[in-house]
This record gives structure tokens, sequence and C-alpha cells, in this order.
């Protein structure tokens, strides 16, 4: 599939702003199913510097430096990008208890990669409950897979997508207890259960084609990526309770939303500010 | 006991006694025979040949330079908000040669080692993979700061300074305590303690043939110019400092000040593309060297901690561009992680081919099976830690809990082994310090400093020694009010060679005088006005309170009618006085006074003022002169403790006031003495000059045009307070009249009291800042002639008139155009050259 994706992000600032530095994560990843074939980030007032590298994470960051003074700040990011089938995913896997011995010991050179993403983060931390809550999926000498696909499916149905009943930090606990919140709340639940569990989660954010029937397609979205030993990384969307495939776009990865945030940034002056978001991912003929 | 007791034993020589209470702990004075160890010897036939009672008169004025110097330790949480004399102890630590030889050797190592840990954290991380050290102890830690891998400093140096704490176990063996790594503090104190003693005891210091501490502050502070990535030109270096709020502040600004760097705040400097630069009053000069004294994570708001605004952003994306050296590197703090301890043998051996010299206190990492069945089995003699240390977390200490305390941790324990690290306790051997019973036993910490030497580590010859808080106590903090002493390593052999004092090549240090950042300037010019605001505000109060006793100077006209008038129209009354009965009022105004002069919390009265100008003087104590800065403390100590009783008060009061205008006469003295009239010296006079010609505009509306009649009563007030008295009787040789005050006090360009004075001058003042290369309008050089022109055409004889209803209209609108103009004035330069912007952070979007 081909892809057209464009994504805004306009900041509002009560006082002016006499200069700004900020740091976006907006271009997609390539990956072995992603081909990405153009890509620009456009900024109002223009950028007097524009610095591109790779994250810790190897995930393409932009560093953009507004020097204007300005009571608006907006980022457009368009990109166009080849999404191809994902390998086949593979249905024999080891009980999860083994994976969590294989990554506890570190028996190989791929589980010492794995090992960062098994400890808490700032955005994630592990404990009983969250135990007691994969308990349901992770069952006694069950096979990887089938346990991770049933917990995609479980928070897809036992909690309920709201939009706007959260803010970016509502911790993975309060999610538990409400048993509601947006794609960022599952995909933090989700990893928190998994560690909690002993085995490695990170945090994917990206972009799900528009108009299709999933929940989350108005702003960036995001969920899971679980490590399945010789298989590498393997990506699991409990909002929607797919495997994702063609229709999700990958922008970052990292251990929780704080490392993958597609905008952020420190102003001078701007006081109050509102934030808009806005993204629009189509298919182009070709 | 009684000082006759004293005075007798100290003709007796025995006051030095000395005994160590603790038989099973090293003493470092004492052997366990009782025999001075050989390398005190010296040091205390120089002790007893001075005798207790001139010992104590030199610890007297130790402590004195101390206070006077403003040598402080902030506390933090306290309830005052007040900086902390430094303590420090009269007598030295000695250290001999031969086993100083042996730390220095050990520490440099042990540098050397943790440099090269953080190298390969930082980079490829083969310690991991090669199982050399825990993951967790990487990946789960919050001071392992993603940001900064692959970040490589010039020379590799991540550590250019270290800091590390010993303590000395019963079998004379050194052991390492802790690791200081990110910003480590001690190099100032240690360096103002040697200098304390140098100034008390010199003839001992010299005799005992202590280590000059001279040639390794010099030679590191070479190296750490050497390191700055731009070779070519000279280095601009700055100390970044979080503030007068840090708890070291006090060294911040004593080594910025010994380095000649200016200490600044993470808003004086800006990141523009991949460069640090300082904003100065000129513009925007680059910096190639920050020593920053900001934990690594408050160092970049925009990538690092997502909660704090301190800091500089973009500062980790210059490192990464490596046009700055930043010392220590980003993320340094890493190797400060207790539970690393444990792993450092193994890691020496493999990364320095070496044998660690100095053992780190045994340490047992509860994440690992192993160690975590030793701690919770041998508990008693062990502190318990967290793994990964947070502010305000303290070590506990299971000896010293009851039963169910110690149920409850090792249940914490067993539920988050990994959270958890326990090392043992130390018993730290004692010293001698010195107390009003003479000499006692305290436990000690010694803080070993070290710094990159351009080719390897050099070790200060000395260092911080830290002394417990009491008696019994094992707890070495200067947060908990422990203290601290001078260390010495001598010469136990003949005399030795002087090594040759070192000199800083002049040509590596840029000057500092033409860099003033916007904020220091911003602080000298409001330092320079509440200075003045506090001289008119004491100066009036001086004037006026003896009048409420009747028997003023002032003669039949300065009657309380006068006092209301001038309390009333300079807003100093509060609302339930403004409309009371005299009667009543007599002797609620001497209270009201008095609250002027010593409540700090009340706006605009004396103590608020002498507040402002702590704080102001605190931001910018590197830029005042020690004369100016013992002036500004002498300032306060009277309003320490105000009397209770209003009577007591009054009196007290009128002494106060008399002080503060001689103190800030010498402060005004001591600036235009100051012989370098830097652009800062400039702020300051500005400040003064805009404060001084507001309080006698408002002066002269209250006294001269809203004065009610008979007004002679207000016009000698205003003479007297503006200390023109004499020169309108020796002038005018006649009776107070209403046009020649006007002359005096607001057009005479010759009194350095009058408005036109203050126009003049600022005009002055004006005339030499530098002017920003873009071409804006410069408003203060079109405001300040405009006023003078409106002050020397002014025509007093018909300002002076009163019109029918007895009002003088006109001066009022006069003086407020006058107002106005200063104001407007005022507000161009600090747009210009002063203007702030509050950083926020953008909310992280979807």
């Amino acid at each position: 599939m081909l892809y057209r994706a464009r994504h805004t992000t306009l900041y509002r600032y009560a006082a002016p702003v006499s200069q700004c530095l900020s740091e976006v994560r907006l271009t997609p990843r390539a990956l072995p199913w992603q081909t990405v074939l153009e890509r620009s980030i456009e900024t109002t007032p223009r950028a007097a510097s524009l610095d591109e590298r790779k994250d810790y994470y190897g995930n393409s960051v932009s560093l953009l430096s507004i020097l204007e003074r300005h009571d608006q700040f907006s980022t457009v990011a368009t990109s166009l990008v080849r999404v191809d089938a994902r390998p086949e995913m593979i249905e024999a896997t080891p009980a999860w208890e083994q994976v969590r011995e294989d990554v506890a010991a570190q028996r190989t050179a791929e589980a010492i990669d794995a090992v960062e993403f098994v400890f808490d983060s700032p955005y994630v931390t592990t404990g009983p409950e969250l135990v007691a809550f994969a308990g349901g999926s992770f069952t006694a000498g069950r096979p990887l897979m089938a346990a991770l696909s049933d917990m995609t499916h479980r928070i897809h149905h036992e909690f309920t997508y709201k939009p706007t009943t959260t803010t970016i930090d509502t911790p993975v606990l309060e999610t538990l207890r409400t048993r509601r919140g947006v794609c960022q709340d599952f995909a933090h639940l989700m990893i928190g259960a998994l560690r909690s569990m002993g085995l490695p989660a990170r945090y994917v954010s990206g972009y799900l084609r528009s108009g299709a029937d999933y929940q989350g397609a108005e702003a960036s979205h995001a969920w899971v990526s679980a490590f399945i030993p010789e298989h590498g990384w393997m990506d699991f969307d409990p909002t929607n309770d797919v495997i994702p495939g063609t229709g999700h776009i990958t922008l970052a990865w990292g251990r929780d939303y704080g490392d993958v945030a597609p905008v952020k940034g420190v102003a001078l002056g701007g006081g109050k500010q509102v934030v808009e978001v806005e993204v629009r991912v189509d298919p182009v003929e070709g | 006991m009684t000082k006759s007791n004293l005075t007798l034993r100290a003709e007796r020589g025995a006051e030095w006694a000395y005994r160590p209470p603790h038989p099973t702990h090293w003493d470092e004075f004492l052997d366990e025979s009782g025999r001075i160890r050989p390398h005190w010897r010296r040091l205390a036939a120089g002790l007893r040949g001075l005798g207790l009672a001139e010992f104590r008169k030199r610890a007297d004025v130790g402590q004195r330079l101390i206070q006077a110097n403003g040598i402080t330790y902030n506390v933090y949480g306290d309830p005052q908000g007040k900086e902390r004399p430094w303590r420090m102890d009269p007598v030295p630590l000695a250290i001999g040669e031969d086993e100083w030889d042996r730390i220095e050797r050990a520490v440099a190592q042990r540098a050397t080692l943790l440099n090269a840990i953080l190298a390969d954290l930082y980079g490829s991380q083969r310690l991991l993979r090669d199982r050399l050290l825990p993951p967790e102890l990487v990946y789960a830690n919050p001071s392992f700061l993603r940001a900064c891998h692959g970040i490589v400093p010039p020379a590799g140096v991540y550590l250019q300074n270290y800091a590390v704490d010993l303590a000395r176990a019963p079998d004379g063996q050194w052991w390492v305590i802790a690791d200081r790594t990110q910003a480590p503090s001690g190099l100032g104190y240690a360096l103002e303690n040697r200098l304390v003693t140098a100034r008390t005891l010199p003839t001992l210091l010299d005799k005992c043939h202590a280590r000059s501490l001279a040639r390794f502050y010099e030679g590191t502070f070479e190296a750490l110019l050497r390191l700055a990535p731009n070779r070519a030109a000279s280095p601009r270096v700055v100390l970044l400092t979080s503030g007068p709020h840090n708890e070291t502040y006090f060294e911040h600004s004593y080594l910025s000040k010994h380095w000649g760097v200016p200490l600044v705040g993470g808003d004086d400097l800006t990141v523009r593309d991949s460069r640090v630069y300082l904003k100065t009053l000129a513009g925007l000069n680059q910096i190639d060297v920050i020593v920053r004294r900001l934990d690594d994570d408050f160092c970049d708001p925009l990538e690092l901690r997502g909660d704090s605004l301190l800091g500089v952003p973009g500062l980790v994306q210059a490192a990464r561009a490596g046009t700055v050296f930043i010392a220590n590197g980003l993320g340094s703090g890493l190797v400060e992680t207790p539970s690393i301890m444990a792993f450092l043998p193994g890691l020496c051996r493999h990364l320095l081919g070496e044998h660690l010299l100095l053992p780190s206190v045994a340490t047992w990492w509860c994440g690992q099976d192993e160690p975590r069945r030793h701690v919770l089995n041998e508990m008693n003699g062990l502190v318990v830690k967290p793994t990964f240390p947070r502010f305000g977390q303290r070590a506990e200490f299971p000896a010293s809990m009851n039963a169910e305390a110690r149920r409850a941790l090792v249940a914490r324990i067993e539920q988050h082994p990994a959270s958890f690290v326990a090392q043992e306790q130390v018993d730290l051997s004692t010293a001698p310090i010195h107390t009003h019973r003479g000499l006692e036993p305290r436990h000690v910490v010694l803080r070993a400093l070290a710094a990159w030497d351009g080719a390897s580590y050099s070790v200060l010859p000395g260092g911080l020694t830290r002394v417990a808080t009491g008696r019994q106590s094992l707890v070495v903090s200067m947060q908990l009010g422990g203290g601290s002493k001078d260390t010495w390593v001598v010469d136990q052999r003949a005399s030795r060679q002087r090594e040759p004092r070192a000199t800083l090549r002049p040509s590596l240090v840029q000057g500092v005088s033409t860099e003033l950042s916007s904020r220091v300037a911003d602080n000298l010019f409001w330092l320079g006005r509440y200075a003045e605001r506090l001289e008119s505000t004491a100066r009036l109060i001086r004037v006026l309170l003896p009048g409420l006793s009747g028997e003023s100077e002032l003669g039949r006209g300065a009657d309380i009618n006068t006092i209301l008038h001038f309390l009333r129209g300079l807003n100093l009354l509060p609302a339930e006085f403004k409309h009371a009965p005299i009667a009543q009022q007599w002797w609620r105004l001497q209270g009201l006074l008095g609250q002027l002069v010593f409540d700090p919390d009340r706006p605009s009265g004396i103590g608020w003022n002498l507040r402002q100008i702590r704080r102001l003087s605190w931001e910018v104590k590197e830029r005042l002169s020690q004369d100016t800065w013992r002036v500004l403390q002498q300032l306060e100590k009277g309003f320490a403790d105000a009397p209770s009783s209003p009577e007591r008060r009054y009196v007290a009061a009128l002494q106060q006031l008399d002080d503060v205008v001689i103190m800030l006469s010498a402060f005004a003295g001591l600036l235009s003495e100051n012989p370098t009239r830097g652009h800062g010296w400039r702020f300051l006079d500005i400040g003064r000059r805009v404060e001084r010609a507001l309080q006698m505009i408002e002066w002269l509306r209250v006294g001269v045009a809203t004065a009610p009649l008979p007004d002679d009563g207000c016009l000698e007030v205003l003479l007297q307070a503006a200390d023109s008295s004499t020169t309108y009787r020796s002038r005018y040789l006649t009776a107070i009249r209403t046009r020649y005050v006007l002359e005096l006090l607001l057009v005479d360009e010759g009194n350095p009291r009058s408005v036109a004075y203050q126009v003049a001058t600022l005009n002055d003042r004006i005339t030499g800042l530098p002017e920003p290369s873009e071409g804006q309008e410069l408003g203060e050089h079109t405001i300040g002639p405009r006023l003078m022109s409106l002050l020397r055409n002014a025509r007093l004889d018909e300002l002076k008139r009163r019109d029918a209803k007895g009002e003088r209209l006109q001066l009022e609108a006069h003086l407020q155009t006058l107002r106005n103009g200063i104001v407007d004035l005022a507000d161009a330069l600090a747009l210009r050259y002063l203007s702030h912007s509050i950083p926020s952070r953008l909310t992280p979007s979807l």
C-alpha cells in the first residue's frame, strides 16, 4: 500500500514567543516492510536551523530552532510511504515463562538487546496489580504468541475507548482501574503488564490509515511491540485488537511515550498555550 | 567549667589533653598506645607552642573571616531560607606523605576507571555484553541518559573533575564510601579552608611543610582550557549554577571569582545552530567551556528532564555537535550509582588491567540472588540504600530499627530486590576537633578531589575533611549540620624543597569584565535601586521618628500632622490609621515606625528593602569586591533580632537607622572608588540614580506640591531628609522658602540629591553603554535630554504658586511628567539590555 500522510501540529500561545527550540519525531522509520519515498517537515515561522539525527532507538529526530517572534507555531510533516505485508507471524512460540527466563539470563545476543525494554520507564511502572491483570492471559505454560493475542483482545474488549478522558500523564494503574482511555493509555497498560511478567515490551508511535474502521486515527496512534525469541519484535494493537499490517505506518519506538513524543519543545515566553493536532493518511493510487 | 579554671589549666600547659573515646576505632592523631602519630608531631608541637588561649584567638579570627567573606552552605528546607555560615574546625587534619602517595595513586586510578566505564556505557556498551555489569544497573538507572549516548567529549574526558569520600576503618585501611561524578563539590570549600588556615596559622602551615594547593588549581584549570573544542581562539569559560538556592552556591560564586570566569544561570546561555552563547549586553558571545554545577538531568529541559525549566535548552545538541566542552560530561552521574561499586574490581582488571588500589566499602546489590541472601542474613551491620538514589531518599540503618520496622524493610526488599543495595557500615576513624571544652574526638570522612591535568588525573594534595555532627554520630553530612577541616599533607622528613608556584598563563584567559550578562546587569540595576530606596526610606524615617517624642530638632513645625502627612503621602500608613483621631495615633505611630524599620514582611519598609538587597547581592556576589560584600553583610547585622517591647524597639530603631545611613554611605563610597568602572558598575549606578530621582520627585510631591498649610514643617523635613539643610542655610541665609527648596532639590545640577543631578548623571552613564548592532531607535537617548531641558526650563516662580483653592496643580503635573519620563527611561533601558522572557514548555503532542 502507498500512503500520503500529513501530520499537523499547531501551538497557539497567549503571549508572544521570542524563540523556540523544538524536537520532533515525525519521519516514519525505514523498515523491511516500510519504505519512505518522500518526506518533508515545514514550520511556520520558518526554522532558522534544522538538525537531523537518529536517536538512541534509531528513530529520526529533527531539532528545529525558531528565532522569530511569533504567537503561533505550526509544524506540518508530510510523507509518502509504501507499506508492504509484514513477515508471516509464527505460530509455534515457546511458553512465555521460557522467554522470561531467557531474557533474565540473557542467554542470547538478542536477549541482551531486548532486556532494555523489561525495566520500568518514566511513563510505565510495573507492580502486583499488573501481574494480576496479566495473569488472566499469561496462564501457566501458555505459548507466548497465544498469551499476547489474548491480552490484546482483552484490552480491546474490557476497556472503553474514550478520547479526551485522559492526558498523556495518566498513570497505568489509573487506566487499569477506570477501564478507559485512548491508544496511548492502552499501549502503556499492556507494556506495563508484559514487563510485570518479566517480558520485554516497547512503545510504538505511528499512523493509522484514515477512514478505516479503526479507533485512534485522528491523531498519531500508538501500539505495542513484544519480544519474541528467534523472531524479533512483533506488534500488537490493543486499541483495535489487531496485529498491525499494511494499515499501520510506524513512526518511532522507545520505552514509552516519553521517548517518542512527536513534537516537544521549549519556548521563551508563550505563557498559556493550546495545541491542536490533525493527522490524515490517505492511500495513493500507484 | 569557669573561665578562671580554663586559664589555670592553660598555664599548666595541660590544655591540649585529648582522649579518643573509641578504643575500637582508628584515631588519626594518636596511635593505639596513645602516642602522637609521627606525621602529627610538628603540628602538635606547633599548637602546644601557641598555647590554647592564643589558639582560641586565632580560631575566632578564622570564624570572623568565614562570616565576613560570606562563606556559607545552604540547607535545603530551612524554613528561614538562610545561608548557614560554613563550619570549619580550626585544627587541621594531617596526613603523612607516604600514606598520601598511596591515596593519590588510588584516587587517580579510580577517576581513570570511572571515566573508562562512562566511555563504554555511553558508547559500545561492551561491558554489558561481556557481562561485567548487570544491564539493569544501566538500563533501569534514571542516571543513564539515553540522549547523551554516543556523545564523545574532547579527549574522551567525561570526568573533568571527580570527588570521592574516603573513610578509614579500625585497621587503618581507607575505604571508598561514595563517588561524586556529575557535579562534584568541594574544590571551593577546600581552597577557602586553606586560605583561612593560611591567615590564622601561617607559621605552622609553613613549618609542617603542608603541600601547597595552588599548583593543582592552576594546573587543572589550564588543562580545562585546553579541552575547549575550538583551539584557535582563546577559550571562553563559564560556570553554570542553578542559583543562590543551591546548597553549595558559595562555592560556585567563589570558584568563578577565583578562575575569573562569569557565573551564569541557564537563562544567561542560549543555543543557536548547536553552539552555546552567553547573552551579554553587547550581544551573543560563543562559549567554549562550561563548568556546570547543575545535576545531569537539569542541564537541558528539551532533551533531559521533562519537568524542569532550569538549564539550557539545546545543550545536549551542542555537546553532540562537539562545539563546547562540558565539565563534567552530561550523563556522568551514572557512575555515582552505589550498586556499581560492587563490580569495580572486575571492571578495573578488565578495563585498566590493574588491581583496584582502593577498595570500595563492601556493597551488595539485592538484584542478584547470592548478595540478596547475604543482605537479608547479615542486615544488622549494613546500611540499606535505594539502588538508584533520588533526592530526599536517605539511607536506612537496620541495626537501629525495631523488629517491626526491620520486618517491613525485609518485606520491601523481597518485593523489589533490584531496588535495594546494602553496604557495610564503616567504623569511621576519629580526629581531634576544637570545642569549648578543649580537644575532642569526632568521626571524619575525607573527600579527596581530583581533576584532569591534560594527561591523566591529578589529586588535590589535601582535600576536604568533613566532621560528624556529634560525639557519637557516624553521620557526616553538611546538610545535617556537620563541619569541615582543612587537610594538610605533611612532610615528615627534613625540610623539603618548596615547589615553585605555578602561574596561570594570562593569554589563556579571556577578559571577562566586558562580558556582563544581561541577568547580572539586571540584578545590579535592581541592587542599585533597592540600596537607594533603602537609603531614602531610612533618611526620611530618621527625620520623622524623633518628632514623635515632641523633642526633635525640627522645631515647632514638624508636629504630628507633618509626620502623618508624610507617612500618608508616601503610602506608608496602614488603612486603620487614615481616619483615626490624632490622640490615638500618637503612640500607635511609634509602633508603626518600629515595624517599618524591623519587619521584613512589610513592603517598602527598611527590613523589606534589606531582604531584597540581600537576595540580589547573593545573585551577584562574585561581582562585588570583598569590602563591598562586607558592608552589605554589616547592614543586616542589627536587624537579626529586633527588641520585642515597643519602647526598646523605638530606641533601637533610631540607632539602626543611623547605622543604615552610615553603611550605605560606605557602600556608595566603595562603588565610586571602584577603579574598574565597567558596565556592571554603570548599571548599579543607573539603578541608584533612577531610584533617587523617583524618590525625590515623590518627596517633592508630598512635601511641597500637596503640603497643607502651614507648610514650613514639611519643607524642613525635606531639607533634612535630603541632607541639604546646611547647604540651604549657607546659600540662602534666610528662612525656608518654597522657591529655594525647589531650586535646591529639583533643578540644581550641582546638588547630588537633586532631580536634575540624577538626570544629568543618567545621561552620562547611558552614553557609555554598548550599542546593540541592530539599528533600533534608541529611546533612552532621546528621553534623557528631553527630561534635562524640562528641568532647565522650569519656571519655579509659577510652579510654587498655589491656586485659589490653595493647591499646586501645576507643580503636581510637572512632577508627574518628570516621573513618567524617568520611568520610560528605565523601561527603555530594561527592554534593550535587561529583558527576560520566562521559558515555557510546549505540551508534548500526540
